[in-house]
């Protein structure tokens, strides 16, 4: 088994694409932006040995709404790459023909949170029942269930 | 629809239907916990089978639905078909605390908040998840109503009173 | 030959819960699977942000009814990490026996799944009438067979008292004996080696490209286990193997399963044996300082992640949950592609799918767009035949 990654050795490769701090003995966290997480993911693949996608975790902090990319490889330390996205305008590109897990992951966070991953290939409903209305992301902060909306159910029958 | 209790076909029809109740099961998107200790009824330890109850997939088969779990917006169509598909006279366990209120996920945005607001529920079966002893419980709760329906002809005696509970005569172990 | 669309609805007796697919097949040969992922979805992330630590956990705890210690588990961990909160010894190890009690309960409940998804009832008698000690036992340490509510931020709630642990000692020496037995029986039954030998291959890049985790990966050779990269609650103090296989089909995920249940014996011998004394807990503080955190844990069904993020309230902002069978999901897609249409249960079984954690599939593709439609039932009682069709041989 390899030894754990260590700050400098991340700060160093990933330089160019963000900033990077050790949260953890065995996770580093990289701060990148929407135009560069592309090729920053494409580089820790290539030059970090991360060849495992863990999870994408997405947040909604009030203001902005956050991406965390988690990856990890045979040295067995996880890479967490973060962007911030407008709330307005939450497009960032999409990882699923760099990393195949990554489909999944997007098509969920899509319908909960709205972000929109440009260029993946079939992002449709998956989590919420297909009467839910369009446009209505529930795990945003400001979301709150309408009483006059159908969400789903017996149509026809009071909720 | 009341029928003539006093005939000899009716009596053996309403004598078979008690000693071998033929189940079917519905997950209306429950946490699979109520589901596993219902297969644990069927294994050799607790083996409801010796009552003659068979858990059968297709519902045109069976005589109860089993319904575990607070139901989801999505399953909740799909379980009103189930339920019609039954052919009278059936009759319907709610188990758990999801099958009464949603349990713990009162208020959650994808969730019913009962049962009852699909179909009509016969038996409740208390617990998170209740243990396969108090489904056997439930179970002979309902064989017992079964009975006492068929003494009276249907299921229009259990009217409820001006307070709005249930009024079931007093059929014993019945839960309500 | 015509393309043939087969859905099997949501309703079925098989699995626990409810599934959908959409299988297209080409005659006998599966062409192509999708995702549909609704008829258990919840809303349990909304909903445990607006409940503070205490109240959060019964929540947690029932987004799966097999694998509930496991979700407890990992939140709890996550925020005494962010907390900086250190538990006691004791409390380490009494929710490390609780985790491998709950493994084992889980792999043998697999273990008698997958024997009556090929038609040998006898064997899923068996492994349940034997997984009933267990549950015993976790009855005796907890009061509950399922969602034992044995964790709080800070430690345990409840102690075991000596008789508790000696009476889980006296079951430990029979549950080995019929584990061996099971062992043994899936090397050299002929009915298990056909059905599960060959099917549902996923070779060792396949696994780790499509991000497959657990037992699922492991048997592809993949050498994946958080309980030593990432060690948590006791797993350092205490000695264990991990186990894999080489083969990556059903049989290695059986092989892979058996191997750990009797690693998870010997880990809970070990540590009923030398339980620490001491205190179960400490006091916590109430409200979380503002942090981040990836806890990762390995529930029976492989890596379990929860991503926290907390901002300084008593409540949680964010718990972001990703379960395993979420991750094996595309490694299942592929690796039914060219099955036998009869293979499907034993197939999708063999991830040992937890779909509370995550939900459903739907599979669809056709290039002749007929639609036949066949219940989960039949395409069982059809495994059941191609069984017995082959034992006759």
């Amino acid at each position: 088994m390899k030894p754990l990654l260590t700050r400098d050795f991340v700060a160093e490769t990933m330089k160019e694409w963000g900033t990077a701090e050790q949260v953890r003995h065995n996770r580093i966290r990289i701060t990148a932006t929407p135009e560069t997480v592309r090729t920053a993911i494409t580089n820790a693949r290539e030059l970090l040995e991360c060849d495992r996608l863990i999870t994408i975790s997405a947040v909604d902090n009030g203001k902005t709404l956050e991406l965390v990319y988690h990856l990890t490889g045979p040295h067995r330390s996880v890479i967490s790459i973060a962007i911030e996205l407008p709330r307005d305008k939450p497009e960032v590109p999409t990882m699923s023909d760099l990393l195949p897990p990554a489909g999944i992951y997007e098509r969920q966070i899509h319908d909960l949170l709205g972000i929109v991953f440009l260029g993946h290939p079939d992002l449709k409903r998956i989590m919420l029942n297909e009467d839910w209305p369009l446009e209505e992301y529930p795990l945003r902060k400001d979301w709150k269930k309408d009483p006059g909306t159908f969400y789903g159910g017996i149509p026809g029958e009071r909720i | 629809m009341a029928v003539p209790v006093s005939s000899l076909s009716q009596r053996l029809v309403n004598w078979a239907r008690q000693r071998s109740p033929w189940i079917t099961l519905f997950n209306s998107g429950a946490c699979n916990a109520c589901d596993i200790e219902i297969i644990a009824c069927l294994m050799p330890r607790f083996d409801i089978e010796r009552f003659g109850i068979l858990v059968k997939g297709s519902p045109r088969h069976a005589d109860i639905l089993i319904v575990t779990g607070h139901v989801t917006l999505k399953q909740a169509s799909r379980l009103r078909r189930v339920w019609e598909q039954i052919p009278e006279p059936k009759y319907v366990i709610a188990m758990g605390a999801c099958g009464a209120s949603a349990g713990a996920f009162h208020g959650l945005y994808h969730v019913m908040d009962t049962v009852e607001q699909v179909i009509p529920v016969d038996i409740y079966v208390a617990g998170c998840p209740p243990r396969p002893d108090e489904i056997i419980n439930g179970v002979v709760a309902c064989l017992n109503l079964m009975s006492a329906d068929a003494v009276h002809g249907g299921k229009e005696w259990r009217q409820k009173t001006s307070a709005g509970i249930p009024h079931t005569g007093g059929a014993p172990g019945v839960t309500r | 030959m015509a393309n043939v669309i087969v859905p099997i609805g949501p309703h079925h007796p098989a699995l626990k819960e409810p599934v959908n697919f959409r299988i297209v097949a080409d005659g006998e040969r599966i062409v192509r699977l999708e995702l549909d992922l609704s008829y258990n979805h919840r809303g349990i992330e909304k909903a445990a942000e607006q409940r503070d630590f205490i109240r959060v956990l019964p929540l947690l705890e029932r987004v799966c009814g097999i694998c509930s210690h496991s979700h407890s588990t990992v939140f709890v961990k996550g925020i005494e990490e962010i907390m900086e909160l250190e538990i006691p010894p004791r409390a380490r190890f009494i929710r490390t026996i609780i985790a491998e009690l709950e493994r084992m309960h889980s792999h043998l409940l697999w273990l008698g799944v997958a024997a009556h998804e090929v038609g040998f009832n006898t064997l899923f008698m068996w492994t349940w009438r034997d997984r009933e000690a267990v549950q015993d036992t976790l009855e005796e340490m907890s009061g509950n067979r399922v969602h034992y509510g044995m964790n709080e931020v800070g430690g345990i709630r409840r102690d075991l008292t000596p008789s508790e642990v000696n009476a889980a000692l006296a079951r430990l020496p029979h549950l080995e004996e019929r584990i061996r037995e099971y062992a043994k029986m899936v090397n050299d039954q002929e009915t298990l080696l056909i059905r599960f030998k060959g099917v549902g291959k996923l070779s060792r890049d396949e696994a780790l490209a499509y991000g497959a985790v657990g037992p699922t990966a492991r048997a592809s050779g993949v050498d994946y286990d958080i309980r030593r990269d990432d060690p948590y609650l006791a797993y350092t103090e205490v000695p264990w193997n991990v186990v894999t296989d080489t083969s990556g089909d059903v049989y290695g995920r059986t092989r892979v399963r058996i191997g750990e249940l009797q690693e998870s014996i010997r880990i809970v011998r070990y540590c009923l044996e030398n339980l620490p004394e001491g205190p179960v807990r400490v006091n916590a503080p109430k409200t979380a300082p503002m942090g981040e955190i990836l806890s990762r844990y390995e529930a029976p069904r492989g890596e379990l992640a929860h991503f926290i993020r907390t901002n300084g309230t008593d409540k949680v902002e964010r718990v972001d949950i990703r379960t395993p069978t979420l991750a094996n999901w595309t490694s299942v897609a592929l690796c039914l592609v060219n099955q036998n249409l009869a293979d499907i249960p034993v197939i999708v079984a063999a991830i040992d799918p937890c779909l509370s954690c995550t939900s459903r599939i739907t599979v669809v593709n056709s290039k002749k767009r007929t639609t036949g439609i066949v219940t989960f039932d039949e395409l069982r009682k059809q495994s059941h035949l191609r069984a017995s069709m082959q034992e006759r041989r």
